[in-house]
């Protein structure tokens, strides 16, 4: 990844278009269980949103397996799209935006019992 | 039997274990070997984040492998942590299933 890359995100960009570019080529169904699977990530993105490229390219490869075996999007996926995401970001690594602003906030409430106590 | 993803959810990891122990296999058929087993509610998706919950782990060797159709499939072998895992999988099993059926029975 170049400097160039890293400041403008360009390359996340072009990961996105190109996962986009891949769910084109999907059924109708499994392409909004795509849309879908998007929108309910996007809440566990760090502040770049370079966390999730991994968790959605998984997630696109297993519409493309069920799509590529004659299976529906829910029957794969069940009704709980956002369950799913949520499992899927789950684990080390996927930190949420409620994460960060509770770090955040420990760690400014420390600063001032430090300042306090002396 | 329905319903029963609640009382599923903490052995379903063991069980997906147990299945790449026998022999290397991908998604699809550890959900469809869960599905044979009677466990009709498993879906694809479930399987699927635990089997990345594993890939995270290091519990698992993964390999792509490509297919006759559609894109290259993931399949999953145990490795060393994960034989392990699936032995401390069983072990807690033992002690829990004894304790329940101990309760069943009336016994203390």
């Amino acid at each position: 990844m170049s400097f160039w890359e890293t400041v403008t995100g360009s390359d996340l960009t072009r990961e996105w278009n190109d996962f986009d570019a891949r769910a084109a080529a999907l059924p109708a169904g499994h392409r909004a269980a795509w849309e879908q699977i998007k929108t309910h990530l996007f809440p566990y993105g760090n502040f770049t949103g370079r966390n999730l490229s991994p968790i959605a390219d998984a997630a696109l490869g297993l519409l493309e397996e069920a799509a590529a075996d004659g299976r529906g999007a829910d029957e794969v996926l069940g009704d709980d799209i956002p369950g799913f995401c949520a499992a899927l970001a789950g684990g080390e690594g996927a930190r949420t935006y409620r994460d960060r602003w509770r770090a955040q906030l420990n760690r400014n409430v420390a600063r001032r019992l430090g300042r306090l106590g002396g | 039997m329905e319903d029963l993803t609640e009382m599923l959810k903490g052995t379903l990891e063991g069980c997906v274990l147990e299945i790449i122990g026998r022999e290397e296999t991908y998604g699809y058929a550890i959900t469809r070997r869960l599905n044979e087993l009677g466990f009709a509610d498993v879906i694809d998706g479930t399987v699927y984040t635990i089997l990345l919950r594993l890939e995270r782990n290091g519990l698992v060797q993964v390999t792509k492998r490509p297919s006759d159709v559609g894109p290259p499939r993931k399949f999953y072998a145990l490795n060393d942590a994960g034989r392990a895992e699936l032995a401390t999988f069983w072990a807690k099993w033992e002690y829990v299933s004894a304790r329940i059926d101990t309760l069943r029975e009336g016994g203390r």
